[in-house]
């Protein structure tokens, strides 16, 4: 399945395993090539064309790791320096905390109050895994690691969440009204679904729009209204991956120079091509609807300038809207 | 001689060490596995430290005793190779590892599970009440993803072990005790207690720049957990609070009340008047301006004021160019 390993990755396998195999005093080949994700010829392989050669110096037997493999199990010895496994960085344990503290954040389990799997604690019996998991990270990160950290994917309306969770269960089109702030407009939509997912703080929802009669991305807080239907979908786009959400392809496409104050906008927002300039500042080209673009410059001000634009948008698009805000602030509040 | 061989001797050799050796001294004890010209064994030995050191094997230089003037040395710790065994049950390994896959976070989890033995729990009798199932063919769909930024360990760790982090933040260094480490919509944020400042901050952790080195241990107690909703632009700042009034059109109302978390003042037109406190005047001018006209600062004065002038220096910016 995998390409071929290099030596690194075929070392950091084998650190894993040599403990593993050690403390139980041998295993099954199929499993610690299941466990390890080490490709079964690769493994057996580097067990005894490698591993049987390790050792210190002057190499001979006495100092030399032995492994011997007999009816699919394997057994290693006087492998010393590598009884224990390679210790987890404070960079990993923050990994793994961060990725269960946010699954915690799904589940009732989470939501219940502060949720705390609070670090150092005896893990309590009736807290799930994936509690106790977290609990015990704190032995590697610091005791208080579990109250550290905290996550949301999200802040749309549970119940909206729910009824769009369960159509994708039951494969059900959903009828929704939708707020589409590029477009600043609200449309109604039959969506056959297909995922639900959180990208970067926000909630998704990705399927066939029959308006548009083409897949679509919705982000759920902007989804006004949500229906379920007894229709059952027709499209088939159930994945294991999340399509990344990306503008409307028919949009006009506009080429902006921003200053290094206003660079954070090109990591923000999608773009098509990037050039960074002299002094900290970077062009982008980027996909753009007429309204999100008007914003995005009223916000960005003197930091931003159209460079290239499609003819779909107006040339004096930041005048006039600058100039329709002003009228506002003239007849007063 | 394969590589691999190499490295694991090397690795052997060096945990064998009571004391650093010399890479003259490893040229000479694995003759074997090295070239012999001097400059050939250089580069290899480069090599391989380096991908030690990629896997995590903590790799140590230091002089070694006895030599003057002194010569570098290496060796590597037993104590700090091998760290305290979490203890992972089969069960809680699964479930970190289903977690890890339903949210990805950015550069992924690295060779955690690995060294936890590996999370492929074997399919024991098919009941899986937890639903932490085993890996391989059958991952979820991934439920979100989520970034990672660079100085997160190291807050991580600060807030967990509460030792005090110094890091840059807007060019300024600033000395903070980490208290929460919060990721919202979209971007992670840490809250803690600013020394310099004496009081309460909110950082945006991806505007740090430069490593986060930790010190020593904190004195002032965590801020309080939970409600991670109002970490908003235009709450971080350093200037004193201001109480901002804006008000909304109709047709915007929801979506504002949802952007802002408040609730607001609803007016017989349907539109509505949001209470905003204010700490940066660039952040909460450029919320302001995302609602277009359909949005207006009421009160205080300065604020509305600054939004006029910005809007104006833009229309006569435009007209100057034509």
């Amino acid at each position: 399945m995998s390409a071929r390993l290099t030596a690194a990755e075929r070392m950091a396998r084998l650190l894993g395993v040599i403990p593993w195999v050690v403390a139980r005093d041998g295993a099954l080949i199929d499993e610690m090539t299941a466990r390890f994700d080490y490709p079964r010829d690769q493994l057996l392989a580097d067990l005894t064309e490698v591993l049987f050669f390790v050792g210190v110096h002057p190499y001979t037997p006495d100092t030399l790791i032995e492994v011997d493999i007999a009816d699919e199990v394997v057994h290693i010895r006087y492998a010393d320096w590598f009884s224990q496994p390679l210790r987890l960085s404070a960079e990993e344990a923050a990994r793994l905390l961060i990725a269960g503290r946010s699954v915690l954040a799904l589940t009732p389990e989470g939501e219940s109050g502060s949720g705390a799997a609070t670090a150092g604690e005896p893990a309590d019996d009736g807290a799930g895994p994936l509690l106790r998991a977290l609990a015990k990270l704190g032995l590697v990160l610091g005791d208080e690691a579990g109250a550290s950290v905290e996550v949301s994917l999200g802040y749309a309306p549970r119940a909206t969440l729910q009824t769009l969770r369960r159509a994708v269960e039951d494969r059900r089109r959903v009828e929704i009204e939708y707020y589409s702030y590029h477009r600043d407009r609200l449309t109604a939509r039959a969506v056959d679904p297909a995922l639900v997912f959180s990208d970067h703080g926000h909630w998704y929802l990705s399927g066939w729009c029959h308006r548009a009669g083409a897949e679509r991305v919705f982000r759920v807080d902007r989804i006004r209204r949500v229906t379920p239907t007894e229709t059952r979908v027709e499209v088939d786009l159930s994945r294991r991956e999340a399509p990344t959400p990306a503008p409307d392809p028919d949009d006009p496409v506009v080429t902006i120079r921003l200053t290094e104050a206003a660079a954070w906008a090109a990591e923000q927002y999608p773009v098509l091509e990037r050039r960074d300039l002299d002094g900290g500042g970077v062009e982008v080209r980027m996909v753009a609807s007429e309204t999100w673009l008007a914003r995005l410059l009223m916000r960005l001000g003197p930091e931003a300038e159209v460079v290239e634009r499609d003819p779909a948008i107006p040339p004096d698009l930041v005048a006039s809207t600058a100039a329709r805000i002003l009228e506002r602030y003239r007849s007063g509040p | 001689m394969d590589k691999l061989e190499r490295l694991l001797n090397l690795t052997a050799e060096l945990l064998n060490t009571a004391r650093p050796i010399t890479a003259g001294e490893i040229h000479r004890r694995m003759a074997a596995a090295y070239p012999a010209a001097l400059d050939s064994f250089r580069r290899s030995f480069e090599r391989d430290k380096a991908d030690l050191r990629s896997i995590g094997v903590p790799l140590r230089s230091s002089p070694t005793p006895g030599t003057d003037p002194p010569v570098e040395g290496y060796h590597i710790r037993r104590g700090e190779y091998a760290g305290r065994d979490p203890g992972l049950a089969p069960d809680e390994l699964a479930a970190l590892h289903l977690a890890s896959n339903l949210v990805r976070l950015e550069g992924g989890v690295g060779s955690a599970f690995t060294k936890l033995g590996g999370p492929f729990a074997a399919p024991a009798g098919g009941d899986d009440p937890d639903g932490a199932g085993s890996g391989g063919a059958g991952d979820p769909a991934p439920v979100g993803a989520l970034p990672f930024d660079e100085p997160l360990a190291a807050l991580v760790e600060g807030a967990a072990r509460r030792r005090v982090a110094a890091f840059v933040y807007n060019g300024e260094a600033r000395t903070v005790e980490p208290g929460r480490l919060s990721f919202s919509r979209g971007h992670w944020y840490l809250s803690g207690w600013d020394r310099d400042r004496e009081a309460e901050r909110v950082f945006r952790v991806d505007r740090m720049t430069g490593p986060v080195t930790l010190g020593g241990p904190t004195a002032h107690a965590r801020p309080p957990a939970g409600d991670i909703g109002p970490l908003l632009g235009w709450e971080l700042g350093d200037a004193e609070p201001v109480e901002a009034r804006v008000s909304v059109d109709a047709d915007q109302a929801a979506w504002a009340s949802h952007v802002t978390g408040a609730d607001g003042e609803p007016q017989p037109d349907g539109s509505v008047v949001l209470t905003l406190k204010v700490r940066n005047p660039d952040a909460f001018r450029s919320l302001v301006l995302s609602f277009l006209d359909r949005a207006e600062v009421l009160a205080p004065e300065e604020l509305r004021g600054a939004v006029i002038d910005w809007l104006e220096a833009m229309a006569n910016r435009e007209q100057g160019r034509r």
